[in-house]
């Protein structure tokens, strides 16, 4: 009898290590402001929080009042490369591109298509300059330069002992005048996790 | 087999012939579930042929059809990144190398049901997470694979978490220098990484380290310092002002000629990698003997490297006119045969403490069942100890590079691999290979020599 529960104590591990014991997907759909943490690496929730901050930040600054005096137009603005000095591979187009519909739809500047969006008009108005009809076509020469360049970085710090570590994420934003290579405004928002791994598994 | 009364029968529930059955079945799931990992390094013939072939498509077909198991997953992921990097497919090379990557964080964790699994069927039940150099070539085959898409911040990111992993090693297992701690490769390649991206300082960092990890590799696996690395230390410290340093390194390398940053930067660079042959593979080696006293079969069953042998002596780059020997900067072999050296002791003390219980487990089945049961309960034991044999086993043997300056133009690169008897190979011809200003050209090769 005792060999029998013996060879079932053997046997259940190596049914579960069989992979017995899988499920099949569940899809459960989520609030898009819920903070919900996986894995301890940079996720929606940061890129929200960090776009927010920013947005909130850029927009009660100095430089927009006074360019706006200065110049008597809202300011033109062009996003320019967000770099990813950070220990995960961070896909920084998210928040970018929040920032960019909080500044459009403030109403308070005005946005320059970038670099690889404009090689793209540009193609298509060389293409008017062929087929399309005159009085619809588009000139050239008539692109609206930007007077602002906003550029940034995020970098990580990652302190790790056994299966703890505190990734310490900052995101720097600068917005840089074109004419002259003043900083007219840099933004800062800091994130740190205490990310615990799993000492155990089934 | 004990008689057993009227008595007897109605205090055990279970019949001699019902327990027959129920061991009879516990052998056929034991063989069931264990019939991949028995025969996973053995199972490799098909996809070795068609790499040396030289064709990763159809290898990774291959692959893609072998029945897998979960606990393999890691394994699976790691070499179908690398079939795909030799076809070229980098992007999704990488997509397989960071699923194998979190795989692994997840798998990392201690496992109560395969620990108890591994500790009375055997360790390849395990999950397969990888050793550790296997860990650290990862991120550097991702490195490579987005310089190769023209990523560099991409590669800059494998490069940091390559140190994440290299300290936690480092903290981990410090006591031990025959243990793997440090990968003098990642820390070259981190290096040329971070200096192509102007930071110089931390540019200067990862050579220094991978200066003291080639120290440590000339020890241990047999690897010279590459003697491109001399020139990145000179100018590298020059141009950061450690004036001490840079004395000390002129002093060790008087004869080397190097260029400054800022002729560095008028010109483009070909770096050339190959990765030669295939890693060594793991066997099980099984031991069975019949215990006389007992008359029960006793099975221990080891690993150990079967080194694929790597007729490469030289790899000889032309280009322009000018000629440059390839040199070893990883002998991934040498590492994984250390590394599995150093964790035999432990490997054979578990084996013999499966042993023990297998046949502890059979003893007490011969005792309380009959003989027949004992017999089967110790049969099942000795088939089911195979060793853990699998390994990443896509790796190559030995990674060979060659850095040289060129001016910015399109070039033909021609590459002889050459044997110890000064005969050729084989021989590459790289067409069109575009050199730019103030960049990096990677321009990288799998071979398998058909001995292999």
């Amino acid at each position: 009898m005792t060999s029998y529960r013996t060879s079932f104590i053997f046997l259940i591990p190596l049914l579960v290590a069989s992979g017995l014991s899988g499920c099949g997907t569940t899809v459960e759909r989520l609030e898009v402001d819920e903070v919900r943490d996986l894995s301890g690496e940079w996720n929606d929730t940061d890129s929200r929080l960090v776009s927010e901050e920013m947005i909130d930040d850029v927009l009660s600054r100095a430089w927009l009042r006074e360019s706006r005096a200065s110049r008597g137009q809202r300011p033109a603005v062009i996003v320019g490369e967000v770099r990813n000095l950070s220990h995960e591979h961070i896909n920084t187009n998210t928040f970018v591109a929040d920032m960019e519909r909080a500044l459009i739809n403030s109403g308070e500047v005005e946005f320059v298509a970038s670099s690889v969006e404009r090689q793209e008009i540009r193609e298509e108005r060389a293409d008017q300059e062929l087929h399309a009809r005159e009085d619809t076509r588009k000139e050239m020469g008539q692109e609206l330069g930007a007077d602002f360049m906003l550029k940034g970085t995020i970098n990580t710090i990652v302190d790790q002992s056994g299966k703890q570590a505190i990734k310490y994420y900052q995101v720097d934003l600068t917005l840089i005048s074109l004419a002259d290579n003043r900083k007219v405004w840099v933004g800062q928002k800091k994130v740190k996790k205490l990310v615990k791994r799993g000492a155990l598994r089934l | 087999m004990r008689a057993s009364g009227v008595n007897d029968l109605k205090k055990r529930p279970w019949s001699p012939r019902k327990a027959l059955i129920l061991d009879v079945s516990f052998i056929a799931a034991i063989v069931v579930a264990i019939s991949g990992c028995a025969t996973y390094s053995g199972s490799f013939g098909d996809i070795e042929a068609y790499l040396i072939q030289d064709q990763p498509q159809q290898a990774l077909a291959e692959l893609e059809q072998r029945r897998r198991f979960s606990r393999d997953e890691v394994l699976y992921l790691l070499n179908r990144a690398m079939l795909l990097r030799m076809d070229g497919a980098y992007g999704d090379s990488n997509e397989a190398l960071e699923g194998a990557k979190k795989l692994i964080e997840k798998r990392e964790a201690f496992s109560i049901t395969e620990q108890t699994t591994s500790l009375v069927v055997n360790e390849a039940l395990r999950s397969f997470i990888g050793e550790d150099f296997e860990r650290a070539l990862i991120h550097l085959y991702a490195a490579l694979n987005y310089l190769q898409l023209g990523q560099p911040f991409e590669a800059r990111v494998e490069a940091l978490q390559v140190d994440v992993l290299l300290r936690r090693l480092e903290d981990k297992n410090s006591k031990n220098p025959r243990v793997y701690t440090e990968d003098a490769l990642c820390r070259y390649i981190s290096a040329m990484i971070f200096e192509e991206l102007g930071e110089w300082s931390d540019a200067m960092i990862a050579y220094r380290k991978a200066y003291e990890a080639y120290t440590k590799y000339a020890k241990s696996y047999g690897t010279g310092i590459p003697i491109f690395l001399h020139a990145d230390l000179l100018r590298l410290s020059s141009r950061q002002g450690l004036r001490e340093e840079f004395k000390r390194y002129e002093q060790e390398f008087p004869e080397t000629v190097w260029l400054s940053v800022e002729e560095l930067q008028n010109v483009g660079e070909l770096v050339f990698i190959l990765h030669g042959g295939l890693a060594p593979i793991k066997r099980s080696h099984e031991t069975r003997v019949i215990d006389p006293g007992s008359g029960r079969l006793i099975s221990i069953a080891l690993p150990s490297y079967e080194v694929r042998p790597n007729p490469i002596a030289r790899v000889r780059v032309t280009v322009a006119g000018r000629s440059e020997n390839a040199v070893v900067v990883e002998d991934v072999s040498a590492i994984a045969r250390q590394t599995l050296e150093v964790a035999m002791p432990a490997i054979t003390a578990r084996a013999i403490g499966r042993t023990v219980i297998k046949d502890q487990l059979a003893r007490r089945a011969a005792k309380e069942n009959g003989a027949l049961s004992g017999f089967i309960v110790n049969l099942a034991g000795a088939l089911t100890e195979v060793a853990d044999t699998r390994s990443w086993v896509t790796l190559p043997s030995n990674i060979y590079m060659a850095r040289i300056p060129l001016q910015p133009g399109d070039y033909t690169v021609r590459v002889d691999v050459i044997d110890v008897r000064g005969h050729r190979l084989k021989q590459f011809e790289f067409e069109n290979v575009n050199i730019n200003r103030r960049q990096k050209t990677y321009v990288e090769k799998h071979w398998l020599s058909p001995a292999v």
